[in-house]
């Protein structure tokens, strides 16, 4: 009996997230048998976590309360009864002809569900937007002069950017950590991995930067971003009197060199070239005076601003003397085994000491260019020290233990949400949920259907890349649609991510400013995804599908070892789709190997992974939405020896995403912007390339003494950096006595 | 044949087992169709220009054998190369060696310390209750997962707040004197060390007692204690003695473990080890460090058995080197 209480209240409880109430159809009952037996597992999980945990109910009851108090407070207004869709072990036969009648009968209760989903979809999103931690929006940065003594004793004139928190204490230590083997080098513009980006930005100050609370591009070493009519040029001036951290003078100088030399060059990760690249072709950059650059492109490109967001400025009196010398040096110039002393930065903070395996420290910079409103110059805090944690459970642990001052978002997953949330008093410190994150997770087929140049020609199944047959099934639209409607999205939200979730339906999350809020959630309905493959000439014998050929339909399910989330998903993806009849093979591996079958081998045929997004500007997923993109995993075409890929092939939707991707990315229209990028998500959602499943909840946890900590949705870079938009003004509050 | 010809000849026995399994590894390595630049690769930040320039610069682009032959050859010259995050690996390991030799040379004193007295004292008094708690304590240390008692140790940690969680120095430990700073590394030294020696403390015990039980069975110590020596003089002088040939061939292969044993510990208590270098490399497919590990890991394992067989010639007086 205690345990279907406990099943009730973990429906209860991703009800409340979604503001509706637990369903008590057969659906329900379902839910709480699988619910069940999930919280088995979890609850281990959670021992292993370090919970104190008490008895299943108790545990259940204040997950339940205390989930909803994180997501903010739910109105009992927006509580609707659940559908009424039913489902049993064995599903659904085939009608065999459906009549006109029942077609009709059908497709009204589909309309009505639609529209039902509609409005429940709608309350959903009020509810969690309600629950998004918001910090009120403080405006515009204001610049003021600072005189301060130059190096000759002469007095000069500074211009800073002042802080917009409330003035704050200096002094002090702010402990984070990162997950991970810690940076691969201090040199941001070599960098390949996100934690040594999250480094980077910490010691290079970006040119530009995004509002945290708008997402709109402001000046940050600069001063002013001028655009000419035609979107052609843009002309963007230094702040006066900004210096490097050894004293010299930051100018135009450094700004040409960055993207002239290292950038354009392609010294260290060449990305940055070839995503400010508009059309092949990088823009020019010319210096017009000491503290003003203008950037020429070829053509009128939206995301530009967003694009120069990924080159801070280079220092270039010290990387000259590198980058003069043969290319391959710039790898291992500033690396994790540099002496911190050479570092020469323009951000807050600069490398104090990196100790392997455990921490990085990083000291005050002096010559930081920013003030707070008592006009003193910032940071506030001494250190900002990132431990590096290789297990999540030891990271929350140090969290509970003290040891980290700070718990990042990512760093909190679905079910230590709950229990985290019980020891918010205790340990002093408080949770943010942040709202969706802009990383997706979806399950995608092999859809390619050319032939395999190492192929063996005779065999007709090894012939191409897919089996023929299973080409067939992969490429018809129905298929994908039939297996997207069969799975279970709410539940694995629910059961999987304990409600720290949310449902996705299309490539953007509804964390993105585009996201494309006409296009419907839509619930399990395994009725209609039978409708969908007998349209698809599917059929159903004694429990097993078959396709018009007589084949069975059987395929291998992969994804990376590891994730437990991934896995559990992966579980109730095959008991969803077994219910149509379909036999999923699920193979969980290495998360390389998985890479190298969708980058190199392209051998596989059904995958769940994940990809991160972008919340300010969808054209950052060029990538892997064009046809010819790097990433374009459902359909993966390979780049010749030089680099290039040809498209043959490409299905017509393909090409009309394409188009609306260019479309989007070459208008400076807001309005045009939007309708080419819902098209774009619209396509997404009928073709189901990818069949989209679910995005996390950001949520980060902060101890009540860190001053000024305004995390927002879109303040979110790589951690280190992560929420702490702000860490120039961040202050540890004094306790008082 | 003299002890110095002996080891000679060992050392130069060793060489071609070493080609051997360095041949073996790198194939093993090659042949496991992991993606070493899978990262970049799933990174929709990453260009296609930037993932082929990686290559070059990280020798992929080259036939396998190929590699392998720039491999050996760097290595004949003392060079082992550096890892894909551009660091040379001689460096990388250097970093993190004397923290696993200081984590496993201490486990291994504790470990022996416990165990051997254990083992004789539970073979003496067998099947005494002190002889069952020990088989008790044993077969739990044996039996549970190190990762599980690494995390139940944290949470010990973390209620008595006696402990630091995880790590091997605390933030201000560069502040702090020399006295300080030893302490400190011990203090974080606690739990690691714990685990460690929980773990490794059952076939220790239970091959000492084995043994010795063995040993006391033997009509010599019939005789011994027929003469009447006292009972200490039979256990200690002429049983143990016997009794601890086996254990200095596992004191060798504990050699070989010095520097690879403690990944799962390593990377549950943030502890900056080889182990958890060597896994995380092995996960990324970082060719020249997994090497280097290998090979570090089978050249002690090799001069673990040497020293294990010449220390037998010593201990035992019937042994001789051939």
């Amino acid at each position: 009996m205690k345990t279907a209480v406990l099943g009730i209240t973990l429906i209860a409880l991703a009800g409340t997230m979604y503001g509706c109430t637990p369903r008590a159809s057969s659906e329900g009952d379902i839910a709480v048998k699988q619910a069940v037996q999930q919280d088995d597992k979890e609850s281990r999980q959670e021992a292993k976590a370090g919970s104190n945990a008490t008895s299943g109910k108790a545990t259940g009851d204040l997950k339940y309360t205390q989930l909803a108090s994180i997501t903010g407070p739910t109105d009992d207004s927006h509580l609707i009864a659940g559908d009424s869709s039913t489902e049993s072990d064995d599903v659904w036969q085939t009608p065999a002809h459906p009549s006109e009648e029942s077609t009709k009968e059908f497709a009204r209760e589909l309309k009505e569900d639609a529209e039902r989903l509609a409005q429940e979809s709608a309350r959903n999103q009020e509810a969690l937007a309600k629950a998004i931690h918001r910090a009120p929006n403080p405006g515009p940065f204001k610049l003021v002069e600072v005189k301060a003594k130059g190096q000759d004793g002469a007095e000069e004139v500074v211009e800073c950017w002042q802080a917009r928190g409330k003035p704050g204490e200096f002094g002090g230590t702010l402990t984070v950590s990162t997950f991970g083997s810690g940076p691969k080098t201090f040199n941001y513009w070599a960098h390949q991995d996100a934690e040594s980006a999250g480094i980077g930005y910490l010691m290079f100050e970006r040119f530009l930067d995004l509002d945290p609370w708008t997402g709109e591009t402001y000046p940050r070493l600069a001063k002013s971003i001028k655009v000419s009519a035609d979107h052609k040029e843009y002309i963007i001036t230094l702040r006066k009197g900004l210096k490097w951290s050894d004293g010299s003078p930051l100018t135009a100088d450094d700004v040409v060199y960055t993207f002239d030399t290292i950038v354009r060059r392609g010294f260290g990760n060449s990305s940055t070239r070839d995503t400010l690249s508009v059309f092949g072709k990088f823009p020019t950059v010319r210096k017009i005076d000491d503290l003003t650059v203008s950037f020429q492109t070829s053509h009128p490109f939206a995301p530009f601003l967003n694009c120069l967001l990924n080159a801070p400025i280079a220092p270039k009196h010290v990387l000259e003397k590198i980058t003069n010398r043969p290319m391959e040096e710039f790898h291992s110039f500033w690396d994790v085994n540099c002496d911190p002393s050479t570092l020469v930065v323009s951000g807050p903070f600069k490398l104090g000491r990196y100790v392997p395996g455990q921490r990085i420290e990083m000291v005050r910079n002096r010559n930081y260019a920013m003030v707070d409103k008592l006009g003193r110059r910032l940071p506030y805090l001494d250190k900002f020290v990132v431990a590096i944690v290789p297990d999540q459970n030891t990271q929350i642990l140090k969290f509970y233990g003290n040891e980290l001052d700070v718990l990042d978002i990512k760093s909190v997953r679905g079910f230590d949400a709950a229990l985290m949330k019980q020891k918010e008093e205790s340990g002093n410190f408080k949770m943010y949920n942040l709202g969706p994150d802009d990383g997706t997770v979806f399950l995608m087929f092999n859809m390619n259907r050319r032939e395999n140049p190492k192929g063996n020609k005779n065999d007709p199944k090894k012939r191409y890349y897919v089996d023929p047959v299973k080409q067939k099934w992969f490429n018809d639209p129905h298929f994908r649609q039939a297996v997207s409607h069969a799975i279970n999205r709410k539940r694995i939200v629910d059961n999987v991510l304990r409600g720290v979730g949310m449902s996705l339906y299309t490539s953007e999350s509804p964390a993105s400013l585009y996201f494309n809020r006409n296009l419907k959630p839509f619930p399990q309905d395994l009725n209609y995804a039978a409708e969908l493959l007998a349209r698809g000439g599917f059929v159903k014998k004694g429990g097993k599908l078959y396709d018009r050929d007589g084949n069975a339909v059987e395929f291998t399910l992969n994804t990376n070892a590891g994730n437990t989330a991934r896995d559990a998903t992966c579980i109730m993806i095959v008991n969803d789709l077994k219910k149509l009849g379909m036999k999923v093979n699920y193979q969980p591996i290495d998360f390389n190997i998985l890479v190298d079958k969708t980058h190199t081998s392209l051998d596989w045929e059904a995958i769940v992974m994940g990809l991160t997004g972008d919340k300010v500007e969808p054209y950052n997923g060029a990538n892997v939405w064009k046809s010819d993109g790097r990433i374009h995993m459902f359909d993966q075409r390979l780049p010749d020896s030089n680099g290039r890929t040809t498209v043959s092939d490409a299905r017509d939707w393909e090409k009309e995403i394409d188009r609306n991707l260019d479309l989007a990315a070459t208008t400076f229209d807001e309005k045009l912007r939007h309708k080419y990028f819902d098209r774009y998500q619209q396509i997404a959602y009928e073709q189901q390339p990818f069949i989209y499943l679910y995005c996390i909840l950001d949520i980060a946890s902060a101890r009540n003494k860190l001053g000024n900590y305004a995390p927002t949705p879109l303040g979110i870079t790589y951690q280190p950096k992560g929420s702490f938009h702000n860490l120039e003004e961040l202050y540890i509050i004094a306790a008082r006595h | 044949m003299s002890v110095p010809v002996y080891i000679l000849k060992r050392a130069l026995q060793a060489l071609p087992l070493l080609l051997i399994i360095s041949i073996m590894s790198f194939t093993m390595l090659k042949l496991a169709p992991v993606d070493p630049l899978a990262h970049l690769r799933a990174n929709p930040a990453i260009s296609q220009a930037a993932i082929k320039a990686e290559e070059e610069r990280l020798g992929l682009d080259k036939p396998a054998h190929v590699q392998y032959f720039i491999w050996l050859k760097n290595l004949m010259q003392g060079d082992l190369g550096v890892s894909t995050s551009g660091s040379p690996v001689v460096v990388l390991l250097m970093q993190r060696a004397g923290n696993t030799l200081l984590l496993s040379v201490l486990s291994l004193i504790f470990t022996w310390l416990i165990a051997a007295p254990a083992g004789v004292y539970a073979a003496v008094h067998r099947g005494k209750w002190i002889d069952k708690l020990f088989s008790i304590i044993t077969a739990v240390g044996m039996s549970m997962p190190t990762f599980l008692m690494a995390l139940l140790l944290l949470m010990v940690a973390l209620a008595t707040r006696a402990l630091p969680i995880g790590g091997l120095t605390s933030p201000y430990f560069f502040e702090r004197d020399a006295v300080g700073q030893i302490l400190d590394i011990a203090h974080h030294l606690v739990i690691p060390v714990a685990v460690l020696t929980f773990v490794n403390l059952a076939h220790i015990q239970r091959q000492m007692r084995a043994n010795l039980l063995d040993v006391l069975r033997a009509e010599y110590i019939r005789t011994a204690r027929a003469k009447g020596l006292s009972e200490n003089k039979v256990i200690f002088r002429h049983a143990v003695r016997t009794a601890i040939n086996p254990l200095i061939t596992i004191l060798g292969f504990e050699f070989a473990f010095l520097l690879s044993g403690a990944a799962l510990t390593e990377t549950v208590l943030a502890f900056p080890g080889l182990g958890r270098l060597t896994l995380e490399a092995v996960l990324t497919k970082d060719m020249n460090l997994v090497m280097a590990s290998l090979m570090l890991g089978s050249a002690m394992l090799i001069l673990g058995n040497l020293l294990a067989d010449v220390l037998l010639k010593f201990v035992d007086p019937r042994i001789t080197l051939e």
